[in-house]
């Protein structure tokens, strides 16, 4: 099974190199003591500060990627910020994930009132803008990186509770089930043996997709001031410093290009990175393609 | 003796639900004055059109739904209100074969994982080597090699499949199987084998079967006795060589003249019985009285006279049954 994904992903060139991609960062997440050594052992994410001085520095052979104000390495931000994002990105996608399978299997599996009420509130949850009702999370709890991650939570898990619902429905109808049943086995058999491992795969196919958006989401939020302090390797964090510097030096506009490129860049390929994974992903799981 | 299953004015009914909140609960029923019995080592067939009621009756049967009045009891154990070790108990009197293999096994376990479930939730065989024994003599019961226990369920023919569907029905040693038309997803070829198979098991295991179908000629080569359901009622039941060189009810003669013979001249000079449905006649219980071509208004309304009954041939209607033996006599 996992030999014939990884056969069909190569196939592909879009989720090829979507799979390049997202190895690539992982690599850097993975090495990135190595590649940036860590000056606050206390705290890695901790951004080094060359000196106090406001304007962004252009790249040089001290700092490769330049800086952001106040004398942030970019090129370290960079790195630690790819260790926090897959951080953020697994880390709430994982949580949504089992959120919602616990939820839409519950509600498909009891039916009934159960199902009722679990649905109705994954409706509320999805009927207000998830960018917003996170922000109102993520301000009454606090700014800081972990109740960012909860207040993402809260607005990821609906979509798979949906999901994990219809197929648990449909997989619940089938002979092998009843047959199951007709054996003797009971609710927590039934689920965990036959109707979960049967329905959980279309599920699996959003998260992947789901990690780069949650990584954006954080990034917007981090940039709204409702996530990563300043001076955190947070990619949001980055392009929140970058905010004065956009439009330049007021005779050039592209004099401080590099504090918004840099980590705006960075997101846009790893976003991009799992969404051609995500597509591969669905592409192969998808029955219709055999 | 009692016989093994004794069903008694069984009545099922399913709730419909109207419009969200307010709607009222509706019922429809589906099964009616059900009575049937199966007794040891007898194999019945149940043969009725697509949605009649039989796949309902085998899951009553089976435990896995409730009804609401009449009796179902199996080796005298009465299946309403039934208690949780009650339930466990009829598991090992009752099993069941389902129609389509591709959907009765779990694609995502092998053929052992399926084989042993059964007895992983009764907890049997749980010595290794004994439930290795006690796998392969299930394997070669139902006409399987031991070496394909751990291969997957995607990797056998629908033959096969149903072979691994029966051995696991068999594998708790059940007294009654609910075969529930384990050949119409087959191709005919193999349809044989696998009737060839069930005959053999029901004959060595002294196994009863309620064997439900919509083919004739299937059930003419497996079953001692015939059943045929109407929209939720048993309208004739009568040994099988009877039930088809005799049929009483208007319904069954109905059905064995849309049978294809299978040879031209003869099914060209055949009339199958012509269906035109008459939804203004109602009668008080008859439910075939709208495409029936005896119908009389008259007597369709009476209830259902003792006499629809010989010692055993039953026939739900009040107009035609043993009319041909009645003037048999008078002559």
């Amino acid at each position: 099974m996992t030999n014939r994904i990884f056969k069909r992903i190569c196939q592909n060139k879009a989720s090829l190199s979507g799979f390049v991609l997202v190895a690539l960062f992982a690599l850097v997440a993975l090495f990135a003591p190595v590649l940036a050594p860590v000056h606050n052992v206390n705290n890695p994410y901790q951004l080094p500060q060359s000196s106090y001085s406001i304007t962004p520095q252009p790249p040089s052979a001290e700092h490769i990627f330049g800086t952001t104000e106040q004398q942030y390495d970019l090129y370290y931000g960079v790195v630690w910020g790819t260790r926090l994002a897959f951080k953020i990105g697994i880390t709430v996608t994982f949580f949504a994930f089992l959120i919602g399978l616990f939820l839409g299997s519950a509600a498909a599996y009891f039916g009934g009132v159960i199902d009722e009420v679990i649905m109705r509130f994954t409706d509320v949850v999805f009927a207000v803008p998830s960018l917003v009702l996170a922000m109102v999370i993520a301000a009454m709890l606090g700014p800081d990186i972990q109740n960012m991650m909860i207040a993402l939570t809260a607005v990821a898990w609906p979509s798979y509770a949906r999901l994990v619902r219809g197929d648990v429905l449909s997989v619940k109808q089938r002979d092998f089930v009843t047959a199951s049943r007709a054996l003797g086995a009971r609710g927590p058999r039934l689920l965990l043996k036959h109707i979960l491992p049967n329905s959980i795969y279309p599920s699996i196919v959003v998260a992947s997709l789901d990690i780069g958006y949650i990584v954006l989401t954080a990034a917007s939020l981090s940039f709204l001031g409702l996530g990563a302090q300043p001076g955190t390797a947070d990619w949001g964090q980055l392009i929140a410093m970058a905010r004065n510097w956009v439009l330049g030096d007021g005779t050039n506009t592209f004099a401080y290009w590099y504090t918004v490129a840099v980590p705006g860049g960075v997101i846009f390929l790893f976003v991009l990175g799992w969404n051609l994974l995500g597509d591969g992903f669905r592409d192969i799981l998808d029955p219709r393609q055999g | 003796m009692k016989n093994p299953v004794e069903i008694k004015n069984l009545y099922k009914a399913y709730p419909r639900r109207g419009a969200w909140l307010w709607g009222k609960a509706e019922e429809k029923t589906v099964l009616r004055d059900v009575t049937l019995q199966v007794g040891a080592r007898e194999i019945v067939g149940l043969v009725g059109e697509s949605g009649c009621g039989k796949t309902t009756l085998a899951k009553v049967l089976l435990g896995l739904e409730k009804y609401q009045s009449g009796s179902v009891q199996v080796q005298g154990l009465e299946l309403k209100n039934l208690s949780k070790a009650g339930f466990k108990k009829l598991r090992r009197q009752v099993q069941v074969v389902f129609q389509d293999p591709y959907s009765s096994l779990d694609p995502r376990q092998t053929v052992r994982q399926i084989l042993c479930e059964p007895w992983d939730i009764h907890g049997l065989h749980k010595e290794k080597n004994e439930r290795e024994k006690a796998l392969h003599s299930l394997m070669r019961a139902v006409g399987l090699d031991p070496v394909y226990l751990d291969r997957w369920p995607h990797e056998f023919s629908g033959g096969q499949r149903q072979r691994i569907a029966i051995a696991r029905a068999l594998a708790l040693e059940p007294q009654l199987l609910v075969a529930d038309e384990p050949v119409s997803a087959l191709d005919v070829s193999v349809q044989a084998q696998i009737l060839n198979l069930l005959k053999d098991i029901s004959r060595t295991r002294a196994l009863g079967m309620l064997f439900i179908s919509h083919d004739f000629a299937v059930a003419r080569f497996l079953c001692d006795r015939i059943a045929v359901m109407y929209q939720g009622q048993i309208l004739e039941v009568a040994p099988t060589e009877e039930l088809l060189q005799n049929p009483q009810h208007p319904y069954t003669e109905a059905l064995l003249s849309a049978v294809p013979v299978p040879d031209p001249h003869m099914q060209k000079a055949r009339q199958p019985v012509a269906i035109k449905t008459d939804n203004k006649r109602a009668a008080s219980w008859c439910p075939y009285a709208p495409r029936c071509r005896y119908y009389a208004a008259a007597q369709c309304n009476r209830a259902l006279p003792p006499e629809t009954k010989t010692k055993e041939h039953f026939c739900a209607c009040v107009l035609l049954p043993f009319q041909k033996e009645k003037s048999r006599y008078a002559v």
